[in-house]
């Protein structure tokens, strides 16, 4: 094996073992992302249906019947990406279909986009009914995680 | 008589959202001059808008104005969309747009949908829900938002089902739908069905039955329906809809013509397999219409057949590619269009029965809002090609190169 074709393997098992890492941030519990809500939401679980559900703004009202507001960060944010991809199992530009079809089309509206982590702490904490999504370490006075239940819905 | 109540009732509804809408881009407007001050929007309240410019070039016929080696710039579209979350269950939302398609539209503002909806059941698993108004009609996987480039697939969508040149009328209608929504762990089920009333206002729609006939068309009760299914958030997405679509012609005073009837029934089954960077999309259409009492013409009933095949591959978040192939057949037992030639008075040729395009796209977005598309169809045959483009000279094989500029927010 010629040295040029083993220093590519070794570039490829580098990032490689880099992608490996990102992905033991995302085992490491404290860096885990998991949906986040105002601490006045009533509600503390909810179903992996229903939380598709809420970010694909067809569910409008919590449990008690109060109004939901959602909270994103830019489709091509990190967060963003993660959190579509791995909590709510859907690609961030199917995501995005998903809310241009509502707005375009009148039945709907999309979730109201931040630019910044600081932001989405900012606006949880002081909306009524609000979600988005953080860090389990994020976690600050005003705001809680809102747990999934694994399984179907109700 | 009902039908004079209904058009009251009709120009009184668009006066009201009219009302509302200047309404809220009052409010809009505030918002934009005080941003720096304490006056906001509240979240409830969202204003979203498109425009687009297109040139064309054909190397033959024309399409969206004189575009036949030459560039027509007669492809612009402008809209501009507010909603309003009154409470969880009530939304109001509204959409004006202005556009202009060369000779197979009217250039004007209309409003495109102004849509009042209330959610009567939601929970985590369901949602149940009614819509009244001017509301876009929910048939194949793109009508409902064929105005905006950005929800649209490439610059031009597949023309044997999404006919550009009667794109009013099977945009929106006016009237009322019911709704479900079912999600569960074996997918998610969308459900709706309603009671319209169609527009008639494209120029084209009039002129490929009478001509320039003096005389109206107008609609009246019809009704369209969904189902859609959707596995893993959209990976898998399947529907069929179907809508039966019915208007009258009322003859002018010195009319050739007599009152008629048309009906239009079409059938579209749906099915998209959306992956991370490639995604691949087919529908396929069975269109039944009917004219009778023209007078001049015999009655008669002509089914169609059109379908196209959509692969699209993203590049990069900001690069995508396209390929398709579309058909359409005027009358799927004259695949050919030699029986109809035959019998043509007018002299039309056999090719204008059918159309089959073969399209290449690219498309990059720039930033986040800016989309610049570009595309070559290689095209057989003109039948959605609109009449009050093309005389009699046209031909069969042609060439279109489209660049479209877009912008939404």
């Amino acid at each position: 094996m010629s040295s040029r074709i083993k220093n590519l393997f070794l570039l490829y098992f580098m990032i490689l073992q880099n992608v490996c890492f990102a992905n033991e941030n995302i085992i490491e519990p404290q860096s885990l992302l998991v949906p986040f809500v105002n601490q006045q939401v009533s509600q503390d679980t909810i179903s992996i249906n229903g939380l598709g559900a809420i970010f694909k703004m067809r569910l409008h009202k919590w449990d008690d019947d109060t109004a939901v507001t959602v909270f994103v960060l830019k489709d091509d944010n990190p967060m963003h990406e993660s959190f579509c991809k791995i909590i709510l199992n859907v690609f961030p530009h199917q995501m995005r279909r998903v809310w241009d079809r509502l707005v375009y089309s009148g039945s709907g509206q999309a979730p109201i986009q931040l630019e910044t982590k600081e932001e989405m702490i900012e606006k949880l904490s002081s909306t009524v009914g609000a979600i988005g999504y953080l860090r389990l370490s994020d976690v600050t006075d005003g705001i809680k995680v809102l747990q999934v239940l694994s399984g179907s819905s109700e | 008589m009902s039908r004079f109540i209904f058009q009251v009732e009709r120009s009184l509804f668009l006066f009201y959202t009219g009302i509302f809408f200047c309404f809220f881009l009052l409010v809009s407007n505030l918002n934009a001059e005080e941003k720096s001050s304490f006056f906001k929007l509240p979240d409830s309240i969202q204003v979203h808008g498109f425009l687009s410019q297109g040139f064309l070039h054909t190397s033959d016929n024309n399409l969206f104005g004189h575009s036949d080696d030459n560039i027509s710039v007669d492809f612009r579209e402008l809209g501009l969309n507010t909603s309003w979350r009154v409470l969880p269950e009530l939304q109001l939302a509204m959409q004006v747009v202005w556009r202009n398609a060369g000779q197979t539209d009217n250039q004007d503002l209309r409003i495109d949908y102004g849509v009042v909806n209330y959610n009567f059941f939601s929970s985590e698993s369901t949602t149940l829900g009614v819509k009244a108004g001017r509301i876009p009609t929910p048939l194949g996987f793109y009508n409902e938002t064929r105005d905006v480039a950005s929800t649209r697939p490439s610059v031009l969508l597949p023309q044997s089902i999404y006919f550009d040149r009667n794109r009013n009328i099977s945009y929106s209608a006016d009237g009322g739908y019911f709704y479900g929504e079912q999600r569960s762990e074996y997918g998610d089920f969308d459900f709706t069905i309603g009671v319209v009333n169609p527009r008639t206002d494209d120029p084209s729609f009039k002129n490929g039955i009478v001509g320039n006939d003096l005389g109206n068309m107008v609609g009246h009760t019809s009704w369209v329906t969904r189902l859609n299914y959707e596995w893993q958030s959209g990976l898998v997405r399947l529907g069929i809809s179907y809508a039966d679509l019915n208007a009258d012609y009322h003859p002018g005073n010195s009319s050739k013509f007599s009152r008629g009837s048309i009906r239009f029934k079409p059938l579209v089954f749906s099915a998209q397999y959306n992956a991370e960077n490639w995604s691949l999309t087919a529908e396929y259409a069975y269109r039944k219409t009917e004219l009778a009492g023209f007078g001049l013409f015999p009655n008669m009933g002509v089914a169609g057949e059109s379908f196209y095949i959509q692969g699209i591959y993203k590049f990069t978040n900001y690069l995508e590619g396209l390929v398709r192939y579309d058909e359409l057949s005027a009358d799927k037992n004259d695949k050919k269009g030699d029986e109809y030639a035959l019998r043509s008075m007018t002299g039309a040729p056999n090719y204008s029965r059918y159309a089959k395009d073969w399209t290449v796209g690219l498309r990059v977005k720039l930033f986040t809002d800016f989309l610049i598309s570009a595309e070559y169809h290689r095209v057989n045959g003109t039948a959605w090609l609109s009449g009050l483009e093309n005389d009699k000279s046209t031909t069969k094989y042609w060439d279109l190169y489209t660049l479209l500029i877009s912008y939404s927010f």
